[in-house]
């Protein structure tokens, strides 16, 4: 179609002026939407009519406006719980542009409304992963050091052992602590003792279990040890022990005896070749 | 100058302020169209209250694509009025209600009243237009007169009307360009 000829028409001089058919109204409405110069044209001359308009302004009464907001407010609350979806009587053409504005308003706060539960989601998901994370560090973390543990304890024991002439002896309980399991490492070289607690029952506060070593017959004082979960694994003895034919261990009161209480005798085992 | 999308969402949103800033800027030139429509101030003044609680409830209905808020408000002012005048005119002769008869009660209703005072600025843009095209202009614009009642009011061809619509807003666009 030839849009110089169509400007040139008038038709859009009558459009905006309000003298058309309803019929032309949408011809223009629908042409003036594909040719921008159509539109161009009816938007200045849109314009020259708003400045006409405007040159003719008049100051209404102030209290109108007061007047005015009251109704509006007025009116806005009755209609509120229904919203008025009227016809505007000025442009009859202009409905199913409003229908299509609330389509595509629905649309975008929809699409808003499902990003929204996306990232809420993918932010859970997050949190989850980050404490599931979390968790794992710190059993990694308590593995590691008890690793770190039982490295450092079976260093030691593999010190003592790797030690030329260490004898490894074991002791069992007697009927007073039928669980009891002590081994016991023994340098006679290097005179140096050391037990190994496997189990054996937790004792008084005041009390701590004594090893004694047996030669000829007479006990003689070989240190004093603890027993129960908190003592250590490898607990080093600080008596010099050369010479035994035996080992025995009782209970005495912390700090040891220099005779040994029969009577707690828990353990015991001879030393053999 | 606020911008008319952002007027608009806030308006949209019921915004009170968007609405006082739009009756502020607004209301002066749609009370002078109306008036000028109408010709009655107590009339003038109901219809404005009319017109801008019809603005404010169908502000759905304005779509930018076809043009601008202002323009829209003034076919409302405009159309608004321009029916209450015809009905105000046909009330007392509905009997014999005729687009004819409408017409000439309309015609002999802008004929008789007095012109509105005019503002110097309307002197200076209007002295620029030729009279025949600014009767034109008024007729149809302020008085909602179809291209029909304006052929048989100034008594001259439909063509003409046309042609003559079409050159006082060209001119009137030139007016408003310098």
């Amino acid at each position: 179609m030839n849009v110089t000829e169509y400007i040139a028409s008038g038709i859009l001089e009558s459009y905006v002026m309000g003298a058309v058919s309803d019929q032309e109204r949408r011809e223009v409405d629908c042409l003036s939407s594909i040719y921008p110069e159509i539109k161009q044209e009816l938007e200045q001359l849109s314009a020259s009519l708003e400045n006409y308009a405007l040159l003719h302004s008049i100051e209404p009464p102030p209290q109108l406006k007061a007047s005015l907001l009251q109704k509006l407010t007025f009116e806005e609350q009755e209609d509120r719980p229904e919203p008025i979806v009227r016809p505007m009587p000025v442009e009859p053409t202009s409905r199913p542009t409003f229908q299509v504005t609330w389509i595509a308003a629905a649309a975008v706060g929809l699409l808003l409304l499902t990003f929204s539960f996306f990232l809420v989601s993918r932010l859970n998901n997050e949190q989850q992963t980050v404490s599931s994370l979390q968790s794992t560090n710190s059993s990694l973390q308590t593995e590691l050091r008890q690793l770190r543990d039982r490295q450092q304890r079976d260093e030691q024991v593999l010190a003592l052992l790797r030690q030329p002439g260490t004898r490894t002896l074991e002791l069992r309980g007697n009927e007073k602590a039928p669980n009891g399991d002590i081994l016991l490492y023994w340098n006679p070289q290097n005179q140096q003792v050391a037990v190994e607690v496997r189990s054996l029952p937790s004792l008084q506060p005041d009390q701590q279990y004594q090893l004694w070593s047996l030669v000829n017959g007479k006990p003689i004082d070989a240190g004093v040890f603890d027993g129960g979960n908190a003592a250590p694994y490898l607990q080093r003895l600080n008596r010099p022990i050369g010479q035994a034919d035996a080992f025995a261990i009782t209970v005495e009161k912390r700090g040891g005896s220099p005779t040994p209480t029969l009577s707690t005798l828990l353990a015991m085992t001879p030393v053999g070749s | 100058m606020v911008s008319e999308s952002v007027l608009i969402e806030k308006l949209n949103q019921r915004d009170q302020r968007a609405f006082h800033w739009l009756y502020d800027q607004y209301s002066p030139a749609l009370y002078g169209v109306v008036l000028r429509i109408v010709r009655d101030e107590e009339q003038a003044q109901d219809l404005l209250q009319d017109i801008f609680i019809k603005i404010w409830k169908n502000l759905d209905a304005y779509d930018a694509q076809k043009g601008r808020l202002f323009t829209w408000m003034l076919n409302v002012a405009r159309n608004t009025a321009i029916d209450a005048l015809r009905s105000r005119k046909t009330q007392p002769a509905s009997a014999i209600r005729t687009d004819e008869e409408n017409v000439h009660i309309v015609d002999r209703q802008h004929n008789t009243e007095q012109p509105n005072p005019e503002h110097i600025g309307v002197k200076e843009v209007v002295s620029q237009l030729r009279p025949e095209r600014r009767e034109l202009i008024d007729l149809v614009y302020f008085n909602g007169y179809t291209h029909e009642e304006a052929a048989e009011a100034l008594n001259m061809p439909l063509g003409t009307v046309k042609t003559r619509i079409r050159a006082a807003l060209q001119e009137l666009k030139q007016l408003f360009k310098s």
